[in-house]
Formats: C-alpha cells, structure tokens, sequence
C-alpha cells in the first residue's frame, strides 16, 4: 500500500516508505538529515539519503534487497554512539536505523542465554534480568545508551572484560540479513563451537561491513557472589602502571583495573559526577575484583599491599554500593566529562603489552607538547587497552588536522611497541590509514577478499575498516585479476 | 558495478564561513553547545527519543541542529522548529549529561528564535495570546477565572455539559482534562488580600515570602493555604508580596522570552525586600531560579536576577533545611513519590520531598521505577503536543505501583496531568502534593489534641 504524506518526488524514498509502511518511519528532508551526519566521532560529517526505521527482519530484509537491486549504499546504526565512525554515511547511504527493533526477546535461565533485538540497550539487558540474579557482562562504558546490535558490530569491550571477555566472547547465535537481502541464521540455539568456519567470530566486529544482525542470542551469566571496589591514588604514573602489571603478575584476575591520569581526573572531576579525587595526583586506579565470597577479602589485602609497595599515596576500599556506584560513574562518564574541560576531544583506542605503560604514557606526554594539544588518558590498564583523548577547539582553523596527527601518532607509538591500533572502538573511517602501521597490503587485501565473498557489490558500508586503496594495492589487485584472467 | 570506495571531503566541523541564521538579540549560547561532544549518554533520559528513535528528537540531536543554524547550515524553519518544540523541556538530558550541557537554557534560547521568525498565527496565535499574554500576567483575571470555574462546577453547569453531550464538541485530551479538575478552591492571594504578615504560630523564627503562583492558586488554593499551615507552624511569618506575578516559566517555554523578561522584572521587584522566596510549584521555582538567563544581555537586570535566584527555595528543601516539627499523627497510607522535573532535574531536589514523606507517622513509601521520567505534563504540552504527551503518560503510568493509595509529588502540572492518567487508566490512587499530606498530619495531630 503506498504511504500518504510524503514531500517528496524521489521515487526510491518513496519506494523505501513503502516497504516501512509509514510516513513517520522515514526521514529524507535536510533538517531531518542533519542530526544523522555523525555518531560519536564527530570529525567527519556527511548527509544520509535517508533514514529509515524498520520494525522487524522481514522489513530489513526488503529494504536490503531493494538497495541491492538499485545500487544504492546502504548501511546500518544503532544508537550512533560509536568513536570512530563506523556510522557515518561517507556516500550519502540510507540509513538502516533498527533503533524500534527494541525487544527483548527471550529469556532462558535454565541455558543461561537470552535472544535480543539489535535495537535493544546493552545495560537493559541486565536490568531485566537483575533480579533474577543474572546480568550480561560486555560493559562498553556507553552501555546506558549503546544497543546490542551496535556492540556486536564493533565487538565492543568494557571495563569487566579484563576477566570475563568482551562481546565476540558472549555471542551464541546471530540472524543476520545479507548484503543482497537474504537472511541467514548462524549458532542457531546457542550451541558453541559449530562445525564449519567461525563465521559467529568473523561477523562480530566486522563494523557493519559483511551483514545486518537482526537477531542476537547472548550469554548471560549469574551475579557473582561478592565483589569489592578499590581506589588507590598515586603521585607518580610510573608507579601505578607497575602497581597494574604487580596486581596481574601476583596471579589475581581482577574482574577490573581502569586508570586515568591527571588530565582526565581534572576532566571528570569538573563535570557532572565528581567524586573528589585529589587534583595534585598523576594517576587514580579503580580496581575490582568479584567471585565467590571465599577469597575475595585475601585478594583485596594481596592489592592494597602492592599498591603500598608501589608509594601508594592513598587507597581506599568502597563502603557500600552507592559508594561503588559513584566510582564507576566518575569513571564511566569520562569521555563525555571532557566536554566540561574541552569543547571537542578525539579518543584513540590503542592496545599495548601492560609491561610497556610506563613507556609508552611518556612517549603520549612528549606528542601533547609537540602538537601543543593536552591528552587526557582514561584506560583499561589491565588489558592495555589506552584511550588517549586528545583535547582540541575545531572552531580553531588547523586543530582538528592537528588532533588526528596527534591521535595517529599515539597509535602509532602503540604500534611500535608490539601493541595494536585498537580495543574496542573499531577501525571505522577514524583509523583505516592507521590499519597499515599493523597489517601489511598482503594482509589487508586477504580481508577485503573475504568482504568482497560477502558484500560483492560492497554497498553496505563502503569505505569503513580498511584504508582507501592505495596506490600499490591497487596495482597488485589489477595484477592478481590480469594474471587470473590469463590464466 | 560495485560503488567506489570515496575520499571524505566533508569539512571538518565549525570551519564554515557562512553566517549564523539566528537573526534576533538573545541567540542560543555558543558556550553551551560547546560543552557537547556528541556522546550519546543524553538518549535514554529522552522521553521523546524513547518514543520517536530519531536523532533529531533527543536532546544531542537538537543540540546538534541549534548549533547548525548558527553554523549556517540550517535555517529557522518550522522544519527546525518541530525537533525543539517536540522537547518536553524536562531537563532529564541535563541530569544524564557528562559534561553538563545545558540543553534546557539552549532549548528555551531556540524557542525564542524561532517565535520571533514565525509568529504564532490563525488559532495557535489567538489562543496563545489570550492565554499568555492575556490571562496568566493579571493575577485579577487568573482570580475571575478560578471563580467561573468555581460557578462551572457548583451550578451544576458542569453536570449539564457532560450530561448533554456538550463537551464532546472538545478535543478528546481537553475533555480528559476538564473530568480530573479539581474543585476549586478558594485563592490565598484573595483570602490574605488584606493582610501584610500572616503571623507565625507561636514564636517568629524567620520571615518569608511566598510565591502563590498562578495555576497553583487557581486551581489549587487548598494546597497554597496547606503550605502556609505548614510554614506558620513552623515559626515563619509569611508575606504575600502585592505586586507578584506570573513566573513566566509558560512563556519562555513557549518561546516568548520578551514576557518573560517583563515579568521576570515585576517579580524581582515585588519581592525586592524578601529574604527567602518559597515556592511550592517546581516549574516556577526552576524559573525563578533561572531568570539570569533571561538576561544575558542586560548587564544590570542579569546582577539584580542573581541575586533574587539566590533566594529562591522550594517548599520542602526549606524545612528540610531549616528543620521542622515531626508530625505525631498517623497517617496509614501507601505512598509512592513521582519527582517532578523541574524539582529533580531543574533543581537537584530529590531527597528532601521523600524525607518529608518518610517522616510521617504511618507513611509506607514505596519506590516508583523510573520516578524521575516526565509525565508529560510540561506546562502547558500536554495541551499543545497531545499525543506525545499521551504517549509519556502511558510509560508513567505504566511504573505507578500497583498498590499504593496515593502519589504524592511537588508540581501541579504534574497533578493534572498524573490525575488524568489514573483516570485514564482506571487507577485509583489518589493525587496529592507533598506539603498537603505533612498539613493533614499536622491537623490530624491537632484534633487528635482536641480530642482529648
């Protein structure tokens, strides 16, 4: 039935309204368009053709199949809070918004698993199953508003997922519509470890770029049985980056081990969910641990005393909950805190060996005085994972140039030490240069093969992950096809 | 054919050099939207978010679109109006906000913007300026309306209208309102017109002076007349300045800044004299509050705003501030606390209110999920944007425990509004305001003396 009410002669926005069936489930007009130009990684802005918002697979599937038919690029979002672009319409896509794709589908403690819609927030999951004495584990710190869908494109990661994994280690099952519209169903009922190739790994965290996950089985896991919250203050960075690799090496697995540096405190301190942390310190550690009651207490007195060794200046243990729970909003917020200090910020994502942090922070510090841009750094130090903001004014003609050359070379130096370019955020538009600092044109071409198996036309997020081809793998692709072709 | 992989060449934001399309004095205030870096913690507080999923109906998406008209990139369109007249103004944003940015102050400044480029005309214009520009500024004609509505329902008119079908001829949301209006009760500014102070009972601690606001003491009389029971009781003589007026909170909701200064300024000036300004409705108190932001741009007004904001108290952070009497009495009832926005978000008043519940002999509180989201009241919203503000209620009263006899909160447009959703929704609590249940303890207590 034809939708009433649309502004518009364009046939294929109408053809779009269509297949959602209703006027208010499609947005085409500029002022519309606008609040759609960037997720969470501002630097880059580009108009949609269109948004649309499906209600189920079946609709998701029509709209796929008709961009496939017509050439028109495509892509998927979800809350649009990912760092580094990964839903940024680069050539004018129609958006796929499965934000009313909501529900939580099912809930089966018995097998401790649970069916989501991609829409669905990460941190209800847990809320609906709190009580219950079940929670989801994956904690991206925008996990109030971050959807399932989004996390498993991005594979996303957390502060918990230093003991128990991040999202790839959570998903048992995907229903995912491909790039030419079909749907296919892999893991189905949740039985790990199929035969065949992995495709369950290859799809999470592939941003986007090989299908649209419509349906997510995830694993829940019980409440462990008891937990403490620790805070330790230390007036020298070197000293609490050793205190983190003391903590690992004494053989305790804390569930989580978060560190940010002066900057960042005097960020989240400033801005909505303070907590006092002294202003005059180099570095904060907020470590937790969990599990069965048994033991808790003997790993708390193992990391208070190493924090001493290590001239702790003070450490404290959390009270109660609510004292708990204002830590990890200090620290949960500290992206968006920086707003308070910083009118913009680029976050980069590097990982590191955990025994290279000393090194590596003094190398970040003498980036900031060569860009003469301040980077504030909030990590998950137990994993290495850094996210180095670097602080900028783009109102500023040249800073925002000059940011993204200071967040390369942060990556950069990550590189060097035997690390990686990223965690958890995803390559995205942000990082595809960088992804040659860690793979070779070799190995860069073997994954856009695998890309190409999927997305042969490559309409649905073109232009993500991997660097704009460049000039020699251009070459050796138009070589592998000649040489092909005389064969 | 597969599509080209295409370099960005999008320019970087805030680099253009067109000029900015907000064309009055006042503009949204680039310092405010500088604080947002587009995270997204803001969505989920957003009622409007909630139900629409677009980008452009929470508040980074509006915050977004505000900074592209200044940006040139955007006009002051109805396209453009539509995202920020769609907000509810809850301020729930500005709680969930990192950084926080003061959506509520640049949703209010766009407002204004887009009045003055689109002038409210045909019906909208007429009703509007009878209502904000006509009624709420003259507390006289406020008082004659509150007496016709008082003839309405005591003539038996009220009955007559219903009974013949006669109010059918009303929007479905505007007959929902008008079967939740309470009677109506005498207005204290009429009752103490002729008195200066109302005196403590007993000792005179402090002196303090009361806004009795506008729908609060039309609609409301009863729960004005509790709060300075409650007041006296407690050792403080109470004023009702002369001059007061409107808070203009509707007005600058509305856009039309230009009265809210106007009466920003009567207000400062009747109450010149006062130490404390108690307000027992939290939009206006949120308003009081922030009338320096009314006058950004006028040096000597925005001194004298401060300082009459430093005044400015809600009711039950007073006597949880200055200390009261504990009441005796029992009152055996379940209770459940909604906060109202502009006590919660606008104020950081949550505590308070539930402490002044809690310490009610006989009180059993029960937690409201979610207690903090909007009931879709939002002054006057729920009047121009129905169906959303329908919406909102449903979630709302989808949280209201079950079990509870009365839902106790600090505003009475939320009173209105959450009326007509236990109405709507065959509920049967009843709806009441914090200060009311302390009073009816206090009375109770006293017959209970009496009594004997």
């Amino acid at each position: 039935m034809a939708v009433k009410g649309l502004k518009t002669k364009d046939q294929h926005i109408i053809n779009l309204a269509n297949i959602v069936n209703s006027p208010r489930s499609i947005l085409y007009q500029k002022e519309d368009l606008l609040a759609y130009d960037c997720d969470g990684f501002t630097i880059h802005k580009h108009l949609p053709r269109a948004v649309v918002f499906p209600k189920n697979t079946e609709e998701v599937a029509r709209l796929v199949k008709y961009c496939h038919e017509h050439d028109l690029p495509f892509l998927a979002r979800g809350a649009g809070t990912g760092l580094s672009g990964g839903a940024i319409p680069l050539n004018g896509e129609v958006i796929i918004s499965l934000v009313r794709m909501k529900k939580l589908l099912s809930v089966d403690l018995e097998n401790r698993r649970a069916v989501v819609e991609p829409g669905f927030v990460n941190l209800k999951l847990t809320n609906s199953i709190s009580d219950k004495g079940y929670y989801y584990a994956p904690d991206p710190s925008s996990q109030y508003c971050c959807t399932i869908g989004g996390n498993v494109a991005e594979n996303a990661g957390g502060a918990h997922c230093l003991k128990y994994g991040v999202t790839t280690n959570h998903i048992l099952g995907l229903e995912v519509v491909m790039p030419n519209g079909e749907i296919i169903e892999i893991g189905a009922n949740g039985i790990p470890d199929a035969p065949g190739y992995d495709l369950l790994g290859l799809l999470t965290g592939s941003e986007g770029t090989l299908g649209i996950v419509t349906k997510i089985t995830v694993r829940i896991l019980k409440n462990p049985e008891a937990k403490q919250t620790v805070l330790a203050y230390f007036d020298k960075v070197a000293d609490g980056s050793q205190a983190v690799s003391d903590i690992i090496s004494a053989g305790i697995v804390p569930a989580a081990l978060e560190m940010m540096d002066k900057t960042a405190i005097e960020g989240v301190e400033a801005a909505a969910f303070p907590v006092g942390h002294p202003k005059d310190i180099e570095a904060v550690l907020l470590i937790e641990v969990d599990g069965i009651s048994a033991g808790i207490d003997e790993q708390i007195n193992e990391i208070l005393d190493v924090c001493k060794k290590r001239n702790v200046r003070e450490v404290k243990v959390a009270q109660d909950e609510a004292e708990r729970g204002r830590w990890w909003a200090n620290r949960k917020t500290g992206f968006g805190a920086m707003g308070a200090i910083s009118p913009d910020y680029l976050v980069q994502d590097g990982v590191i060996p955990r025994s290279k942090l000393p090194i590596v922070l003094e190398r970040i510090n003498q980036i900031s005085e060569e860009y003469g841009l301040r980077i504030s750094n909030i990590f998950h130090a137990g994993d290495g994972n850094l996210h180095p903001l670097v602080l900028f004014d783009a109102r500023i003609p040249g800073e925002t140039e000059k940011a993204l050359a200071a967040g390369s070379a942060c990556l950069q130096v990550c590189a060097d030490v035997g690390g990686t370019i990223t965690g958890e955020h995803g390559v995205g538009i942000e990082k595809r240069e960088e992804m040659r600092f860690v793979f070779k044109d070799e190995e860069i071409i073997a994954q856009t093969d695998i890309r190409e198996v999927f997305n042969p036309k490559n309409l649905l997020n073109a232009g993500k992950l991997f660097p704009t081809p460049g000039r020699c793998v251009e070459i050796k692709k138009e070589m592998k096809a000649a040489s092909t072709a005389a064969n | 054919m597969s599509v080209r992989e295409m370099d960005i060449k999008a320019d970087p934001s805030c680099t253009t050099n067109s000029l900015s399309n907000y064309l009055w004095s006042d503009p949204p205030d680039e310092n405010k939207w500088a604080d947002c870096v587009h995270c997204g913690m803001c969505l989920e507080s957003c009622p409007t978010y909630e139900h629409t999923g677009q980008e452009q109906h929470s508040p980074r998406g509006r915050v977004h679109l505000i900074k592209s008209v200044a940006e040139g990139k955007l006009k002051v369109n109805e396209m453009f109006a539509d995202p920020v007249f769609q907000c509810l103004d809850c301020r729930a944003c500005t709680t969930a906000c990192p950084a926080d940015v003061d959506v509520g102050g640049l949703i209010e400044e766009a407002r204004g913007q887009v009045r003055q480029a689109m002038p409210l005309t045909g019906w909208k214009g007429t009703v509007s300026k009878a209502i904000l520009e006509g009624l709420f500024p003259h507390p006289n004609r406020l008082d004659s309306l509150g007496g016709l509505l008082k003839f309405y329902q005591k003539s038996g008119l009220q009955k007559a209208v219903r009974k013949t079908g006669l109010i059918n001829i009303m929007p479905k949301h505007l007959v929902e309102m008008e079967s939740i209006m309470p009677e109506i009760k005498e207005s204290v500014r009429k009752k103490y017109k002729n008195e200066n102070v109302i005196k403590a009972k007993g000792e005179s601690k402090h002196e303090v002076s009361f806004l009795t606001g506008c729908v609060m003491d039309v609609m409301f009389g009863d729960i004005n007349e509790a709060t300075i029971n409650v007041l006296t009781r407690n050792g403080n003589d109470v004023k009702i300045p002369k001059n007061q007026t409107c808070c203009g909170a509707l007005h600058v909701h509305a856009g039309d800044r230009e009265t809210g200064r106007k009466l920003a300024k009567q207000n400062i000036e009747a109450f010149q004299d006062s130490e404390k300004i108690i307000v027992n409705a939290a939009g206006c108190g949120c308003m009081l509050k922030e009338y320096p932001e009314l006058f950004r741009e006028e040096p000597e007004w925005h001194e004298k705003a401060e300082e009459f904001s430093k005044k400015v108290e809600d009711i039950s952070k007073y006597l949880y501030d200055t200390g009261y009497e504990k009441p005796k009495a029992e009152i055996n009832k379940r209770i459940t606390y909604h906060d109202a926005c502009h006590l919660a978000h606008g104020q950081g008043i949550r505590q308070e209110p539930r402490d002044l519940l809690l310490n009610i002999p006989g009180v059993e509180m029960v937690h409201m999920p979610n207690s903090d989201r909007c009931c879709g009241s939002a002054g006057v919203y729920n009047i121009t944007n129905p169906e959303m503000a329908g919406a909102v209620l449903e979630s709302k009263m989808e949280n209201v425990p079950d079990d509870v006899e009365m839902i106790s909160m600090g505003n009475p447009g939320c009173m209105l509004q959450m009326a007509i959703g236990v109405q709507k929704y065959g509920r049967n609590q009843q709806v009441v305001h914090t200060v009311q249940l302390l009073d009816w303890a206090y009375q109770k207590e006293d017959e209970g003396k009496e009594g004997k």
